[in-house]
């Protein structure tokens, strides 16, 4: 079994088992704890519509913070819009994921998602940049910031090497792509990363409460 | 080692004139995939080469690749490649048969010991030795003995290179490739299903012209034919970069000529000249004709997944092994938050 | 091939050949121009699509002057419209093409008379005077 088989096979299949396997058990393990009790009089009664109006609303800063964080929030969205371009509007990770859910849908030319993935890797180097100079974030940034960012980009590195090709075989660039991946898949549900599925947990959590409180939300 | 004549006396006492032959020579450098400003080289070593003698064995094969290349038309196998080289053996197309062949055979060996080529079609049974003979000697046995003498082994078609279709799951015979068994002589892989003819043409050419054998690839594949994918020479990749495919076969996207990466085309992994040279000299190629490539110049093609499987689909597990890792997460999930509420617990009762 | 021709396809057009090759002719036309120095271009070893090496064939055109060579099966020298650029088919005694350039040159080297062939020439001619 080469590189490349063993990429597309046993190692993507792992990968699968560890992502369900971990994201099923954050969740679980979130969604199951106790409530703490909150002793005051409910101001509104929380409906699950706060919790949505949240979702949406976090996406954006708050008035008195906007302007501060104007730069990496930029920074944040390019890279993220990048690489929801990149993963699910490239032709063949179209037909990968039609080969699992049986869904098909329309891609974009091979340039445009070339030029969003060197944006998502700008963007991101950029925010690792600012996360190395910038003396806060210097001083609360840990193992898993780091860790995750790696993980994330490099799928984006390695993916983009493929056309550029840099002298090496389409098989043994497509192998450690698929590889970059996998290291992603493994590794998302268990770090930082979990705010992939956790974000809406997490700000569902806080409109019911701020709802429930009279916050503004 | 007989002086036998050059092949410039051969095509001289055949009638050839200079013009023939520096159009044979220019024919010869487009054939082995060399700049024409190398053709006057061409024309100086084959005027003072000799007749090389070649000896073809063909064991689990379907004959396609002898087939192949008796159509090759450049510079035509009947006329001038194999009478310039003198295929002692060949028991498909030769007129003699068992023993005076073999005898034939031994002959040759014999009298070009140390100096002949040997051609293999076909892979070799291991799992038993009756399981393909050519008179009353296993192919093992046969594959040993003649290349003991050779000066080096051209194995022809994906099943001598790399075991082919006999050597796809389950195996039945133990087929193996002419290299898992040759370990001493210089081996020259040329695969395909079948091979393109001027690409077989080419190497026999090339060992013609220059004495030696061509520049090859990990596989043992000449580069000058094997060194570039068909996705990276075919015509239809400006469709791939457009994101213009073909879904199914017959939709308007087959029908207006788009990429069959799609449909199953293993284009981006296969090595081989198809995307250039293409075949029936030079009329179309698999692609072209609208059916996506198949990877037949690779190992283990057969069983690299289905022929109209997109490269990009995953291989998942079955889903009942995704629901027990399911199970498994919401198990997980159950401890941790066991764990989490004692604490919980534990935490305001401390107040 | 009318059977073929019947096959309802309508395949888009890829022009991805035509004019870089154009080019290299312009820059080889270049060369001629300044050393008289030839430059031979093999068409084999390109991926045409369906229709582009027609396209190529029809853009250059046909010149003043075309010869035909019967050697090893019948060979297509033909000047192109652009003088100095001549089209160069091979065909084999089955009528198949074994190869395909583009000269340019002044006069493409097979045109001439080869040394190796006037000389088998004069003997024999030399014969009839014995």
């Amino acid at each position: 079994m080469d590189l490349l088989e063993f990429a597309r096979g046993p190692a993507l299949e792992w990968a699968a088992y560890i992502l369900v396997a971990g994201t099923i058990w954050r969740i679980v393990g979130i969604v199951l704890l106790k409530e703490k009790p909150d002793y005051s009089e409910p101001r509104k009664p929380a409906g699950f519509g706060a919790a949505l109006k949240v979702i949406w609303t976090r996406a954006f800063t708050a008035e008195p913070f906007a302007k501060a964080t104007l730069y990496p929030k930029m920074m944040a969205y390019v890279m993220h819009i990048g690489l929801f371009g990149v993963i699910f509007l490239f032709t063949p990770h179209i037909v990968f994921f039609e080969g699992w859910t049986g869904l098909d849908w329309p891609g974009l030319p091979n340039s445009i998602i070339f030029f969003l993935g060197v944006a998502t890797v700008v963007s991101a180097v950029a925010l690792l940049v600012r996360r190395l100079t910038n003396p806060v974030l210097k001083l609360i940034s840990n193992f898993d910031d780091y860790f995750s960012w790696f993980v994330s980009t490099l799928p984006v590195v390695t993916g983009l090497l493929i056309p550029v090709r840099i002298g090496l075989r389409y098989e043994d660039l497509l192998a450690v792509h698929i590889l970059s991946v996998v290291l992603l898949l493994i590794w998302l549900p268990f770090g930082k990363l979990g705010h992939t599925f956790l974000v809406f947990v997490t700000r569902g959590t806080t409109g019911m409460v701020f709802e429930r409180r009279g916050a503004k939300t | 080692m007989k002086n036998k004549p050059t092949v410039g006396e051969i095509l001289q006492a055949k009638g050839v004139s200079r013009r023939g032959f520096l159009k044979y020579c220019a024919t010869t450098a487009s054939l082995l995939a060399l700049p024409p400003a190398m053709i006057p080289r061409i024309a100086k070593a084959i005027e003072s080469a000799r007749r090389p003698s070649v000896i073809w064995l063909s064991f689990q094969e379907c004959t396609g690749c002898t087939e192949s290349l008796t159509r090759s038309a450049a510079p035509t196998v009947e006329g001038l490649i194999f009478d310039a080289i003198s295929l002692d053996y060949h028991h498909t197309l030769q007129a003699a048969s068992g023993e005076q062949a073999e005898a034939a055979r031994h002959a040759a060996m014999e009298e070009n010991e140390g100096g002949y080529l040997v051609l293999v079609d076909g892979s070799i049974p291991m799992g038993n030795p009756g399981f393909s003979t050519i008179a009353g000697i296993s192919n093992h046995d046969m594959l040993m003995e003649t290349v003991a003498g050779a000066a080096a082994v051209v194995s022809i078609g994906t099943c001598a290179a790399f075991g082919g279709i006999p050597g796809a799951d389950p195996n039945p015979t133990g087929a193996v490739s002419v290299q898992d068994l040759v370990k001493d002589k210089p081996i020259v892989n040329v695969p395909g299903c079948p091979p393109i003819p001027m690409v077989m043409t080419a190497v026999l050419t090339q060992f013609l012209t220059f004495g030696q054998l061509p520049e090859v690839d990990k596989f043992r594949r000449p580069l000058a034919f094997f060194g570039q994918t068909i996705h990276d020479r075919c015509y239809r990749r400006p469709f791939y970069e457009q994101g213009k495919f073909a879904d199914s076969f017959d939709d308007e996207g087959a029908k207006a000529g788009w990429c069959l990466y799609k449909l199953g085309c293993k284009g981006p992994t296969t090595y081989n000249a198809c995307a250039t040279a293409k075949w029936n000299q030079g009329t179309s190629f698999p692609i072209e004709s609208g059916h996506p490539c198949l990877g037949c110049s690779e190992p283990g093609f057969w069983d690299k997944g289905g022929f109209y499987e997109p490269l990009s689909t995953g291989k998942f597990g079955s889903g009942a092994k995704v629901a027990g890792a399911a199970a498994a997460g919401i198990a997980m999930g159950v401890i941790a938050a066991a764990a989490g509420r004692s604490r919980q617990a534990k935490f305001t009762k401390e107040g | 091939m009318t059977s073929l021709d019947n096959i309802g396809i309508q395949v888009e057009a890829v022009h991805g050949n035509v004019r870089p090759i154009l080019n290299e002719v312009l820059h080889a036309l270049d060369k001629l121009i300044a050393n008289n120095e030839t430059t031979i271009i093999d068409l084999a070893g390109l991926p045409f699509a369906p229709g582009e090496l027609d396209e190529l064939e029809e853009t250059l055109g046909q010149g003043e002057l075309s010869a035909q060579l019967d050697a090893l099966g019948s060979s297509r020298i033909q000047e192109t419209t652009y003088p100095g650029v001549w089209w160069i088919e091979h065909r084999n005694a089955h009528d198949e093409v074994v190869g395909r350039y583009l000269e340019i040159t002044r006069i493409p080297e097979i045109l001439s008379s080869q040394d190796a062939d006037v000389c088998a020439g004069r003997a024999r001619l030399g014969e009839q005077f014995e």
